[in-house]
């Protein structure tokens, strides 16, 4: 009886609605807020401070906006750049993409901007950096900072789209005759553009959110600005929610661009007369029109000519010098490449050299563990800070997350709207929104709700527990997606129940298959825990901040030591889900028949 | 897979145990549970800071520990910044805030005060020589703190003295750390804010570093008390008042600010009291 009500989409509907009206009433006519609500401050003029609030969220959007457009060009220049060198024969750019990106992907941003803003400027002679600070270089340092973080994702996204093209396509273009640039124009890219993008794609998404991140080196982003309104007025719930929708709408309307590229480019024709195809046609039209045209002119003005299998000898002359200048010109290049990274690599060594290790071998016990255990009574966990609070913080995190990801994944994919919906509605809007603006909804709005309060320490490992939770859910919907339909219905043929079936037969295959992403994900909180900072949990980028803050004149060797302390703690753990990717790839586990 | 069940378990059950509090007249609670939890600063020289052992210690420590003293209390310590002492003190994670913080209007709206414990004024900190009065700032670009009044006041000084680009001048970090190293790298001109910080930064290197200029505003400091809340607020007056009357005020005073100090600051007024 129930159970024929409850598969009824109206029923499921008419229960989603019974439950959020109820929530509305709670909380609206109900519950005491120990808080008065003032939304007028958004929009009219602060009667203190003589300025419409409202119009700072405008500014800040502006300069988001700005910091996202020029970071991912940027970006994909050097992701582009970067990604090729992964691929390359010619070692000392091999050797230097690796270092790119694995010591980019693997070192939080937050502590890289600190880097490019506080420390890197030291290197400088005087005179050059008084012309930069002459610069917005606070903009400036936030973009490419911002865009160098990105760009080392990026060319791991296009290492693997170009890698996934079959070498045999390789060879045979080879061997027609056409040159490397040739190969890479018509035949390469194409192709391995269609396994780029979509990836590509949320990498840009990534860019938009991670650039709320600039709000620590003082420039004045969407972030920044909710936060200015909040510390102007202490209406934090109000300038929090008004950030949060701002950056929901520009990460849906990307996502919805995105969405409509990645479902173009799964059609195989182009002559499509759907919405979709005509809207895409629409907007790409200048461009395509535009390369038309271009071409039309190029081998306008470069007729190919028929040349005889028979060369003159004038043109056997021509030829051959052409390729000897060639092979010069890149063996050149090539030695004048590793010439540079030659001497980037004694730099690099001698600025180590010169560094004062004895500061950072004296600060070490502080920065992996604070005082601990000589921490007062009112000291978390014992006086417990730097690097082992952010380990703790991300494992804390990870173990929840799992179970939350675990539930709202399965809810994401039931076929029942009660489940579906709220699940869907979690999902998007957490990753819709940056870490820092989670951070910020739990610190303001669990006391609001509950009329009760966390410490920092718990409030942001609440909100990386509920942030990660999405991405873990996404995971694990992917992972179940994997398993072949075959084993649900046959599961469910054997009479087993829907929580039988998953527990025994889906969710054992589809975990082994998640692992290497979930270490991925845990890689990805523990770099964020350096975000914590900003509401003041004595994690390793705050403990380096109090230490730089009394050592006053090493900030090089602080940064540098904490980012080190960082990226080995990631790559490691890098390393390990590589080695679980190769152990458990779905084509071992997978039954094939 | 059971081990994790009970791990998560536990872990919630911790968590809501240690956290839930009860909410209600500050007075009675604190008597009643015997403790003070107190909101303080980390990097503010010498207000309240981390010294080379890694402890707390500094001015505002010390005036915390002396008020909790006289109500017979333990005290709490909690961390704060610029950003979360006025949040703590409306959510009720903590019963004040000693927290170098200015008594203004827009705060009093959402929080109370006690009676002015500390009597400063912003300054404007610059390298040695470079600068003589405001005017020179002018087109310069000036560090300061996101969510401080040192902030509004530096922008109406530069918008007054005839600055058009006020708004971008003023570069604001979200520590004071934060921008005294952008001073030192020379991203910025200047620095401003409360003068006992700036002087507690100019210490660190002495002969550097000098005051520019007179006081661009008076910045009475009170403690940060919750809305509403009476009895406690009297208590916190009384207790201030008790310590100034009896010279227990003048010594710590003098032990961060006296003239044997590094961060030497004469005091020039009187703490109000009431017969």
């Amino acid at each position: 009886m129930l159970k024929t009500w409850i598969s009824k989409n109206w029923v499921q509907n008419v229960i989603l609605l019974v439950i959020f009206l109820t929530a509305v009433y709670y909380w609206g006519y109900v519950f005491e807020f120990g808080y008065k609500f003032n939304w007028s401050v958004l929009y009219t003029v602060n009667p203190t401070y003589g300025e419409n609030l409202g119009l700072y969220l405008v500014y800040g959007l502006k300069v988001t906006l700005k910091i996202t457009l020029i970071s991912s060009v940027v970006a994909l220049a050097l992701g582009t750049f970067f990604g090729l060198g992964r691929l390359s024969t010619f070692k000392p750019f091999y050797w230097l993409s690796t270092a790119y990106v694995e010591f980019f992907r693997n070192t939080p941003l937050l502590v890289q901007l600190f880097f490019w803003y506080f420390a890197m400027p030291h290197a400088l002679p005087l005179e050059m950096r008084h012309w930069m600070f002459g610069l917005n270089y606070e903009f400036w340092c936030a973009t490419i900072g911002l865009a160098i973080y990105t760009g080392s994702f990026m060319a791991e996204v296009i290492r693997a789209g170009i890698q996934s093209i079959d070498r045999g396509l390789l060879e045979a273009s080879y061997s027609s005759g056409l040159n490397y640039f040739q190969i890479m124009r018509k035949i390469i890219l194409p192709l391995a553009f269609r396994a780029i993008i979509p990836p590509l794609g949320s990498e840009f998404l990534n860019n938009m959110k991670n650039s709320s991140l600039a709000m620590v080196v003082g420039v004045a982003d969407l972030t920044w600005q909710s936060q200015q309104i909040e510390s102007l007025t202490f209406r934090g719930f109000e300038a929090t929610t008004a950030a949060t929708i701002i950056y929901l709408s520009l990460s849906l309307s990307i996502s919805a661009v995105l969405n409509a590229i990645n479902a173009r480019l799964r059609r195989t024709t182009y002559h499509q007369n759907d919405i979709l195809s005509l809207g895409i046609n629409f907007f790409t039209w200048p461009l395509t029109k535009a390369y038309l045209v271009m071409e039309r002119i190029f081998s306008g003005l470069f007729p190919k000519k028929q040349a005889g299998l028979k060369l003159t000898t004038t043109q056997t002359i021509i030829k051959q010098t052409a390729i000897w200048s060639w092979w010069m010109l890149v063996l050149l290049s090539k030695a004048l490449f590793a010439l540079v990274f030659v001497y980037g690599v004694y730099l690099l060594g001698n600025g180590l050299y010169s560094y004062n290790w004895q500061v950072i071998w004296d600060n070490l016990r502080t920065l992996l563990i604070w005082r601990f255990p000589q921490g007062r009574v009112d000291d978390m966990f014992m006086g417990l800070g730097g690097l082992s609070f952010s380990i703790l913080m991300s494992v804390i995190a990870i173990s929840i997350s799992f179970f939350i990801g675990l539930i709202v994944g399965l809810g994401r994919m039931s076929r029942n709207n009660i489940f579906r919906i709220p699940s869907l509605m979690y999902i998007e809007f957490i990753r819709g929104n940056p870490l820092i603006i989670v951070i910020f909804w739990v610190y303001f709005f669990i006391p609001v709700f509950f009329n009760t309060f966390i410490s920092v320490f718990w409030s942001a490992t609440i909100a990386l527990t509920i942030f990660t939770g999405a991405y873990i859910a996404e995971i694990v919907r992917g992972g179940i997606q994997n398993i072949p339909r075959g084993q649900f219905e046959a599961a469910m043929s054997t009479g087993l129940g829907y929580y039988r079936t998953m527990r025994h037969i889906v969710l054992p295959q589809a975990l082994k298959q998640m692992i290497p992403a979930i270490v991925g994900q845990f890689i990805a909180i523990f770099k964020d825990t350096s975000l914590a900072f900003v509401i003041g949990v004595m994690e390793l980028t705050y403990v380096a901040q109090i230490l730089n803050n009394r050592l006053m004149i090493y900030p090089f060797e602080i940064y540098t030591t904490i980012a080190v302390l960082y990226f080995v703690c990631c790559y490691a753990m890098s390393i390990l889900a590589a080695r679980l990717e190769r152990k458990l790839t779905p084509d071992k586990v997978r039954l094939r028949m | 897979m059971r081990f994790w069940k009970i791990f998560a378990l536990a872990l919630a059950a911790l968590m809501l145990s240690t956290q839930l509090a009860v909410a209600g007249p500050t007075y009675d609670r604190v008597m009643e549970s015997g403790v003070v939890r107190v909101g303080m600063m980390t990097d503010s020289i010498p207000g309240a800071f981390f010294n080379d052992k890694n402890e707390w210690v500094g001015f505002d420590v010390d005036i915390a520990e002396e008020v909790a003293k006289r109500l017979g209390v333990d005290i709490e310590r909690v961390q704060c910044t610029n950003r979360t002492r006025i949040t703590f003190v409306q959510q009720g994670r903590i019963d004040m805030s000693v927290a170098n913080m200015t008594h203004t209007r827009e705060r009093d709206r959402v929080i109370d005060f006690s009676i002015t414990y500390f009597f400063d004024g912003q300054k404007i900190l610059a390298p040695v020589g470079q600068y003589k009065k405001h005017e020179d700032f002018v087109g310069k670009r000036i560090a300061t703190m996101q969510g401080t009044t040192s902030e509004i006041n530096i922008k109406n000084l530069l918008k007054e003295l005839g600055d058009p680009n006020y708004e971008r001048n003023v570069i604001s970090f979200q520590r004071e750390s934060e921008a005294f190293q952008a001073l030192k790298l020379g991203s910025v001109a200047g620095w401003s804010t409360d003068s006992t910080i700036l002087l507690g930064y100019a210490a660190q290197e002495p002969g550097k570093w000098e005051l520019v200029g007179d006081f661009i505003s008076e910045e009475p400091y009170g403690i940060g008390l919750p809305e509403d809340d009476s009895a406690w607020r009297d208590s916190i007056n009384f207790a201030l008042q008790d310590m100034w009357l009896d010279g227990t005020y003048m010594q710590i005073y003098n032990k961060w600010y006296g003239p044997d100090t590094p961060y030497y600051f004469p005091m020039t007024d009187k703490i109000e009291v009431w017969p």
